[in-house]
């Protein structure tokens, strides 16, 4: 199901990524949904995560927006 | 060494990963490990030092690499460490961050609070620590804080405004400038690290820093 049936973001990350893991403790508090991609699992995945950014995590919203990084933290190259 | 005991013992080193079964079992970013490691950025001059350092009595042997396959940072540095071991004979083997905190614990950056990778470790044959290098230079850091103040100017950005402290309307308008501005930097940051172990040997070892 893609973004736009779902109309949650999509979030890139590294599980091994401090700013990664800190927006999804906190989005995971609030309740917010989305859908995480984990790029360390699939090249598939990075390369997909790579058309929207250099750095993870990246939250591609339903509008079409498209964000790196995750308040100050500038998270990780990919 | 940076604490009085350490985990990194003899038998420990030798569970460490060889590059061939490091690159087996990595899901990610094959291609661009293959990729600089035959765009080596390492000159004759530079190996002839390392091989230097390598034959010096309780010279480097041994070179422990923290790393994980999915940072960007460790593809684009650690293949210059396998040409390293491959030209002078070190042993290399490679211990992936998020399998061995105790590790890693033993080289945080930032004081304490980073666990920034690649790391490599310089170990004589008795496995006693020479010196390491962690994540990029200290060269690449102070051009990472010069590009942040020409993006901040060119941006009309406050003065000191940092990624944590800029209005949100413009976090990632500021990010995407000083990304698009270090990326090409890192054929030249790959060479300032070579510099930067050629340096941090060459004072741990005593030995002339040339090749």
């Amino acid at each position: 199901m893609n973004q736009a049936t779902k109309g949650v973001p999509i979030v890139y990350t590294i599980r091994g990524c401090d700013a990664c893991v800190k927006l999804l403790r906190k989005w995971e508090a609030e309740g917010i949904a989305f859908e995480e991609r984990r790029v360390e699992l699939s090249q598939a995945v990075l390369d997909e995560a790579r058309k929207y950014g250099d750095m993870v995590p990246i939250v591609v919203w339903p509008d079409g927006r498209v964000e790196q990084g995750f308040e100050g933290n500038l998270g990780c190259f990919i | 060494m940076l604490q009085a005991t350490t985990v990194v013992t003899t038998e420990r080193f030798e569970k460490g990963l060889s590059y061939a079964d490091f690159l087996a079992q990595a899901t990610v970013n094959r291609d661009k490990f293959e990729k600089y490691y035959e765009d080596s950025a390492l000159t004759t001059e530079d190996l002839s030092f390392f091989k230097k350092a390598a034959a010096v009595p309780d010279g480097p042997s041994k070179i422990l690499a923290l790393a994980e396959a999915w940072c960007g940072d460790v593809y684009r540095e650690l293949p210059t460490v396998v040409r390293i071991a491959e030209a002078t004979g070190v042993d290399l083997r490679i211990f992936l961050r998020d399998e061995n905190p105790d590790i890693m614990d033993e080289f945080l950056s930032n004081d304490g609070k980073a666990r920034a990778i690649p790391v490599f470790v310089f170990y004589t044959s008795e496995t006693r620590y020479i010196t390491h290098f962690t994540e990029r230079s200290a060269g690449a850091h102070a051009e990472l804080a010069a590009i942040m103040d020409q993006v901040r100017t060119d941006l009309n950005l406050p003065p000191g405004v940092t990624f944590a402290t800029v209005a949100e309307a413009r976090k990632q308008e500021f990010l995407r400038a000083v990304i698009a501005r270090i990326l090409p930097r890192f054929p030249e940051w790959r060479k300032q690290s070579i510099r930067e172990m050629r340096t941090l040997l060459s004072a741990a070892l005593k030995l002339p820093n040339k090749g």
